[in-house]
């Protein structure tokens, strides 16, 4: 996949690469089809610091969801070189992948967020279940979250009987679990009304820096934006620069 | 795994359609197992029912009861043999048994044994005129005290008691004394009158090696007897070895059909939860732990399946009364089919595996965007 | 012209067809194993019905396809030929009936016979008369002239007993040759051999010297013009209580053991049959459930409901047709020859049959499904609640 990348120990990642939750260098991504091919990203160049709070702004089939599938560890990028809390993915296969994204990543997605037969506390169990097996200190750290969110009278309820912020709240306290380096925020306000969005943004932000976890959160929803340090665009697979910094919301 | 056993729990209607069509299979499992023992058994208890390690056979007879010839020379060569701790007598006749109340077509079917040695639940050898009746006799109306006549001669015989499980082809027996049961054939089957002494076949106890003794025994008769072991006897019984080896190919196919049951139900399931499993695999899932999870609750739906298919099936044995149909569910018959159908639900959940590992992490990003 | 492309149906039929039939292409991992699992039962439903109906034959068939229209029996025998005999004063009972036109004895017994080297037990049926005992089917050689000469059972040829072929009665040695085969005309499930009554004396005397006289089993009955079998059984059975009379089916059919063994086959066949319509209604059920998004928006756009349904249930047919067809083709290759000792062979009363059974059953179990899709409320295609559970 990886063509041109230095893939050896020998070479060390740079200082600043290793300081960053995410270093994204030359990011490509091609898909073939038939005989066309298809750049979902176009070189994309994307340097996110720790406890920072990125918007990704951009109409549909512009590439967020590849540049987030890549930068979260679900996709391998075609050419280029990706390094997430100091840990360089580009070349790691499937299985280095999975192991990955159980403890660097965090996930919040759109939609088929939390497992509908699991109560508010086993869903943000589930990564410990499905990696470390801590037992007893995760169930600790999911207590912990869960009162961080104003969720622990929740914690019992099935997704079914929360209302939608608070399903979206379990869906962040999950990712946070098993504390990442780095969250991706697919449309976390799309279903909700201004008022319940801004609510969760506010939250989203206050986690994430308090915990110094990146997040780069995708969005149509200009309102969101103002809850980040910085709005990156995208069109047709290219990143057209940093915009500066929004004001943001203490 | 805790994911797919928590789903189990919290979600149990979700399962109900396999579990229920698997219930029914595994009825069918055990139905099937259950007529073939309850058939075989019908043949045979009585042979099974015998305290001895060996049958003698005359080997002109071919192992056939009915057949076999020992007269009492050859007896008494057998008693000789080095080994053999206590030798028996065995003579079988089959005839209708007129039964006090009962219309006069209407005849019982009985096996007729004289003995020497007692069979389980045979508390003694009977006075002449008397006998010991097998329990599914009292489905034709027979009771302790009576006196039912036997064949045409009409030879009477006293009811002393009831015994469990001694049939033969299909008939109950009557546990008697030799003299008693050379007396009925006299009177009922002149043709196939008997010399003194000569018995049909023998029961033989043996001290040490059963196969040895039974080598000794044909040497020692010069190959005029053929000694088996009760199973093997019970084996030669006409029929026996077809019946178990058909049923086994009927049984081998249910178990088959089961696995695809399994495989299909369970590949619907999986279609059903790929935007969960996705969820999963992008936080972090193997596959493998998914799909053990498949496996698991593929055991688990098979195995209340079996369960509650067990449980009829021990009730439809308790119900039917035990003559109306060859139906007899054992703990082993239990047993091996629910092996067979745990085995089958492994298998058949592979068949969702491939569709596991399809399922890419990326479906769960951007589902509408 | 644009008719004749679509096979003379109207545009409409053919349309629908293939829809159903595209969207079983994309699946056909689900659909495939459906198909299998039907004709795997449709395929263990008729062997073993080819199995019970060849049990039964090679049981009595002896008995339903002789020559004599009425047997019989001695009520001691219980309708078992071998455990039947008649004493001379009842022989005298039987002819003082009206309405007799011929009788003939019937001899039967079980012997141990080398054939081929190994020895085996056959059945022996001597007759007096070949129009009251004899074989019907004989499809090689000739009944027997002489003495000694023997009709076998046609199944039986693969153990030694082939026409022109020489057994031994043992113990004693008497030769018997085989001079014909018949079809369908064994006892027990084993070689069976017809003979004359004199043939039979001499194969009892051989082996057991110190036999008495020989008195016959059964005695076999042609009734007079006039009268029919039913009459004569009814006569006869009236004589003597020690009588017990029957036409030749019900001599088979009531045969013991025969019908315990009807008797299991069918609850089997039950279970199995249930088994079918089971999988396959719940089946669609699922399936529809899944769908119902997509199901939801066809009927939001205008698809009429009909439609959905006729689309399933065409699935549901080909799926029954696919199943039903490599089962029977199954069953028919594998049930031609033998298993055991029995002639099993390939049905077509039984497969029409459960063909047809099954396909109805099939049916209607997937009107569940049917139903669920009538129900679809084309309005929730805008709230997306859909079929809903």
């Amino acid at each position: 996949m990886s063509t041109d990348r230095p893939t050896d120990a020998s070479t060390t990642p740079s200082d600043r690469a290793m300081g960053l939750a995410l270093h994204m260098e030359a990011a490509r991504k091609v898909y073939q089809m038939a005989d066309t091919e298809i750049v979902a990203l176009d070189h994309a160049d994307l340097d996110v610091a720790p406890g920072e709070v990125v918007a990704l702004v951009g109409p549909s089939g512009s590439g967020k969801t590849t540049l987030c599938s890549i930068a979260g560890g679900i996709l391998s990028a075609t050419s280029g070189r990706v390094v997430v809390g100091g840990v360089d993915i580009s070349n790691f296969s499937q299985k280095q992948l999975t192991a990955f994204r159980q403890s660097m990543v965090g996930f919040v997605f759109q939609s088929v967020n939390l497992v509908p037969f699991l109560t508010a506390r086993e869903n943000l169990l589930v990564v410990d279940e499905l990696g470390r097996r801590t037992g007893a200190a995760a169930r600790k750290r999911a207590d912990e979250i869960l009162a961080d969110l104003g969720l622990t009278d929740r914690a019992g309820n099935l997704p079914a009987q929360l209302s939608g912020g608070q399903r979206q709240r379990v869906a962040i306290g999950r990712a946070l679990m098993n504390d990442p380096k780095l969250v991706l925020f697919d449309e976390p306000t799309s279903a909700l009304d201004t008022r319940l969005g801004e609510q969760v943004m506010g939250l989203i932000r206050s986690e994430m820096k308090s915990r110094n976890i990146a997040a780069i959160v995708v969005t149509h929803d200009e309102r969101v934006t103002r809850f980040c340090d910085r709005t990156v665009h995208m069109i047709d697979g290219r990143l057209d620069g940093a915009t500066p910094p929004a004001m943001a919301q203490a | 795994m805790r994911i797919a056993w928590r789903e189990l729990r919290r979600r149990p209607g979700r399962f109900g359609v396999a579990t229920a069509i698997l219930t029914l299979i595994a009825l069918l499992l055990m139905f099937l197992g259950g007529l073939l023992d309850g058939l075989i058994a019908q043949s045979t208890n009585a042979i099974d029912a015998q305290r001895g390690d060996l049958i003698v056979f005359s080997s002109a007879s071919r192992e056939s009861f009915l057949r076999s010839r020992i007269d009492a020379t050859t007896a008494d060569t057998v008693r000789s043999v080095d080994g053999v701790a206590e030798v028996g007598g065995i003579g079988v006749v089959q005839l209708g048994a007129r039964v006090p109340g009962n219309g006069p077509r209407d005849l019982a079917a009985v096996a007729l044994f004289g003995f020497e040695i007692a069979p389980r639940g045979v508390p003694g050898i009977p006075d002449r005129g008397e006998a010991y009746a097998d329990s599914t006799l009292k489905q034709e109306g027979i009771r302790t005290g009576q006196t039912i006549l036997l064949g045409p001669a009409r030879t009477p015989v006293r009811i002393l008691g009831f015994v469990d499980d001694t049939n033969y082809s299909g008939q109950g027996a009557l546990w008697a004394s030799l003299d008693t049961w050379i007396d009925v054939l006299r009177s009922n089957r002149p043709q196939e009158n008997l010399a003194d002494g000569t018995v049909q076949s023998l029961v033989v106890r043996v001290e040490g090696s059963v196969a040895d003794v039974a080598e000794r025994i044909d040497l020692a008769t010069n190959g005029e007897t053929t000694s088996l072991t009760v199973s093997q006897a019970v084996d030669a019984v006409p029929g026996v070895k077809e019946q178990r080896s058909t049923f086994a190919t009927i049984i081998g196919v249910t178990g088959f059909i089961a696995l695809i049951v399994v495989a299909l139900f369970f590949t619907l399931l999986t279609v059903e939860r790929t935007s969960l499993y996705g969820v999963l695999k992008a936080v972090g899932a193997r596959s493998r732990t998914l799909f053990a999870g498949v496996v698991l609750q593929a055991l688990v739906v098979t195995a209340i399946a079996a369960v509650i298919a067990g449980g009829a099936g021990l009730l439809l044995d308790a119900v039917i009364p035990s003559g109306a149909l060859p139906y007899q569910l054992g703990a082993s018959r239990i047993i091996t089919s629910i092996v067979l159908l745990l085995v089958a639900a492994v298998i058949g959940s592979a068949f969702s595996l491939r569709r596991v590992l399809k399922i890419d992490p990326a479906s769960a990003i951007g589902s509408s965007s | 012209m644009f008719r004749a492309r679509n096979h003379g149906l109207p545009a409409s039929v053919t349309q629908r067809v293939f829809l159903a039939l595209r969207e079983m292409r994309r699946s056909k991992v689900r659909f495939g194993l459906l198909m299998v699992a039907v004709a795997m039962l449709v395929f263990l439903i008729l062997f073993q019905q080819s199995l019970a109906n060849a049990l039964l034959r090679a049981f009595t068939g002896a008995i339903s396809n002789q020559t004599a229209p009425v047997l019989v029996y001695s009520v001691d025998g219980q309708r078992v030929l071998q455990g039947s005999i008649i004493t001379p004063d009842l022989e005298a009972q039987i002819a003082s009936v009206e309405g007799i036109a011929a009788s003939g004895r019937l001899s039967v017994g079980t012997f141990s016979v080398t054939a081929d080297n190994e020895l085996l037990d056959a059945t022996i049926i001597g007759y007096e008369r070949a129009d009251l005992g004899a074989p019907q089917n004989l499809d090689e050689g000739r009944l027997p002239d002489k003495d000694g000469e023997v009709v076998a059972s046609l199944e039986s040829r693969a153990d030694g007993f082939d026409l022109g072929e020489t057994v031994r009665v043992e113990p004693g040695g008497l030769e018997l040759t085989i001079v014909g085969l018949a079809r369908e005309s064994q006892l027990n499930v084993g070689p069976t051999l017809f003979a004359s009554a004199a043939t039979f004396g001499e194969a009892v005397k051989a082996r057991n010297p110190d036999a008495g006289a020989l008195l016959p089993n059964v005695i076999a009955l042609q009734p007079a013009a006039g009268v029919s079998d039913a009459e004569l059984v009814e006569r006869v059975n009236a004589v003597n209580l020690d009588l017990d009379a029957l036409t030749r089916d019900d001599a088979a059919s009531k045969t013991p053991g025969v019908q315990q063994v009807r008797q299991s086959f069918n609850i089997v066949f039950v279970l199995y049959g249930l088994v079918v319509p089971l999988v396959t209604g719940l089946f669609f059920l699922i399936l529809t459930f899944q769908k119902a998004n997509a199901l939801t928006l066809l009927r939001a756009i205008g698809a009429p409901s009909r439609r959905l349904v006729i689309s399933l249930l065409i699935q549901v047919l080909v799926v029954l047709a696919g199943g039903l067809i490599i089962g029977i083709a199954g069953s028919a290759g594998v049930t031609s020859g033998r298993i055991g000792d029995l002639d099993v062979r390939f049905e077509w009363g039984p497969a029409v049959f459960w063909l047809v059974v099954l396909t109805v059953l099939g049916v209607l179990s997937s009107l569940v499904a049917a139903r669920r899709v009538l129900r679809i409320d084309p309005m929730a295609a805008t709230t997306g609640a859909g079929v809903g559970r």
